[in-house]
């Protein structure tokens, strides 16, 4: 017990000193994961809002697709990847295994369905009137579209920040895509794993704590904004 | 007499097999307020749907201004959605400031924000909400936001406003707000106002010319005898009263103004007063007399004129003469009320 005690006293004093390791290892995890999200938005979200409004040919089917990506596991997802861009793989000659944009890429693929879903939520569950009003007040279709997105507006920012709160904490396709090297592509969660693994408490427990107070951030926001959308 | 802003021409609208709305022509002039009066499921929302251009019909031709409108391009169809707009029965608020709703129609058109600025605000003077602008909407009450939504419509300074039953989900006390903002807008902002009700006195309240349906067609004639009055309650028994002096029976619960109409055919004309269970009889002198065919329509003035058809037979029998005396004799049933 005396060991995990020590480990703690050690974190704080890491955190408190602004030790220079652990927070490059934050900021690079933070670059990461908000990179995955913010592509994963700009696919995710049209997608999602796409599939909310228009009527298509086996609807029921990618709905329910997208709802089984949700659960999709992160060493899955990193496996898949990783047999892609490994040398031996189709994309192996962009060299890109081990590098933050390999993680971008694992990260993104966790990110999509999950915006994509609640995207799709968020603008079904918007009245209906908010597009024959755009459109009578003399919207073109593109300006209606983006009037149904503001109004859902708080619901679309929750589903971006459900998908953060996924791909930072995720560590199997962090681990197999990056290979947690030191400086290049370690991230909170793979080092957890690794300064755990070799005794290093106290730094495991810093980032653990730093991990924690993100999550908790990103869950409280998340529940700002879906009791704002509730509001409206 | 102008060329019509809108004109319709032998629209049809089916759905699930079954004829909506069958329309021959229908005209409608620049600057005029219309009505479209009718039962529940009598086509008043799908005509207006159509004519605001939310709503495909499956055969016939728009003309706006002399122009065909339903084969344009989506470029040119937007010019002309731009021209017109709709204020729906069940208004929809963006969940915004005041300003920015009414501001939406001018931002969309490219307005500046200055004009934005200048235009809201004249808006919101015309509908009686002066400074509401910062207000969000979530505060305003049903009126209120009835009222917002008309100067979200009429800050666009359309060339053709549609009104779906404007007043219908509204408490009683606005009613006569939302109608004089209606006659102002046509007024002030030189509009064509167009609005679906089913109270047909608002309908003459309000309109230049009503428009009847009925199953999804156009009811050529207006009802006849139309009057307007008010409905009193003296021992127990309802009565109109249409001049002073003049009294109908009715058979109704309410009491207040209202229009009524009597059925020509049910009237029974008569040289002297007879006995009958018709609680309505009343003495006057025959000033029209309009032959038809096989009928004969007399108009007969008892304080108010009123219409009544006999057949030619009937007519020739009773040796009937402009400025005979007779007994107008009808049942209280047989006026109907609006």
């Amino acid at each position: 017990m005396f060991y995990f005690i020590e480990g703690i006293e050690k974190a704080f004093q890491l955190i408190f000193a602004l030790d220079r390791e652990i927070f490059a290892i934050v900021l690079l995890s933070l670059r990461i994961s908000l990179t995955a999200i913010m592509l994963a938005s700009l696919i995710g979200g049209p997608l999602g809002f796409l599939m909310a409004v228009k009527d298509y040919w086996g609807k029921k089917f990618t709905v329910v697709l997208v709802n089984t990506l949700l659960a999709l596991p992160t060493v899955v997802v990193g496996l898949i990847v990783y047999s892609l861009i490994s040398r031996r793989g189709p994309m192996g000659v962009f060299g890109i295994l081990y590098t933050p944009s390999a993680m971008i890429i694992g990260q993104f693929i966790l990110a999509t369905p999950i915006i994509i879903a609640l995207t799709y939520s968020a603008v079904q569950g918007i009245d209906k009137r908010v597009r024959n009003t755009a459109l009578t007040l003399g919207a073109t279709e593109s300006q209606s579209a983006w009037m149904v997105i503001k109004e859902a507006r708080y619901a679309v920012l929750a589903a971006v920040i459900a998908g953060f709160g996924r791909v930072i904490a995720e560590v199997g396709a962090a681990m197999l895509l990056g290979g947690n090297i030191k400086g290049s592509t370690r991230t909170m969660t793979t080092a957890i794993a690794l300064e755990t693994s070799k005794g290093e408490f106290g730094f495991g427990i810093a980032l653990g704590i730093i991990l924690l107070i993100i999550a908790f951030s990103v869950n409280i926001l998340l529940h700002y904004f879906q009791s704002k959308q509730v509001g409206i | 007499m102008n060329e019509p802003i809108l004109k319709i021409k032998n629209i049809k609208k089916i759905y699930n097999g079954r004829i909506v709305l069958d329309i021959e022509s229908l005209n409608f002039q620049k600057r005029k307020i219309y009505a479209i009066v009718g039962p529940n499921g009598s086509g008043k929302t799908t005509l207006l749907n159509i004519l605001n251009l939310l709503l495909k019909p499956d055969k016939g031709q728009i003309f706006f201004r002399e122009q065909e409108i339903i084969n344009q391009s989506d470029s040119k169809l937007l010019e002309i959605r731009r021209k017109i707009t709709l204020v729906n029965q069940d208004p929809f608020l963006f969940h915004s400031t005041v300003h920015d709703n009414i501001a939406y129609g001018l931002k969309i058109r490219s307005l500046s924000s200055a004009e934005q600025l200048i235009r809201v605000k004249h808006a919101l003077e015309m509908v009686g909400l002066p400074d509401f602008e910062k207000r969000s909407v979530d505060q305003l009450s049903g009126g209120e936001a009835q009222r917002v939504v008309i100067a979200r419509a009429l800050v666009i300074e359309p060339e053709i406003l549609f009104l779906d039953e404007p007043t219908t989900s509204i408490d009683q006390k606005y009613i006569d707000i939302v109608e004089r903002i209606i006659k102002k807008i046509q007024k002030e902002i030189e509009t064509t106002v167009i609005f679906t009700t089913h109270d047909l006195s608002q309908a003459y309240r309000l309109a230049d010319e009503v428009i009847s349906l009925l199953n999804g067609k156009i009811i050529k004639q207006v009802p006849e005898n139309l009057l307007w009055g008010e409905i009193i309650e003296v021992d127990g028994s309802k009565w109109f009263n249409v001049v002073e002096n003049i009294k109908f029976a009715v058979v109704t619960e309410k009491v207040g103004s209202a229009y009524i109409s009597i059925d020509p055919r049910d009237i029974i004309l008569s040289y002297e007063r007879f006995l009958s269970s018709a609680r309505n009889s009343f003495l006057g002198k025959i000033t029209k007399i309009i032959e038809q065919n096989h009928l004969v329509k007399l108009e007969v003035d008892i304080g108010v004129p009123l219409a009544t058809i006999i057949t030619r037979e009937s007519f020739q029998d009773m040796n009937l003469n402009l400025g005979s005396n007779v007994y107008l004799t009808f049942k209280a049933s047989a006026v109907k009320l609006y």
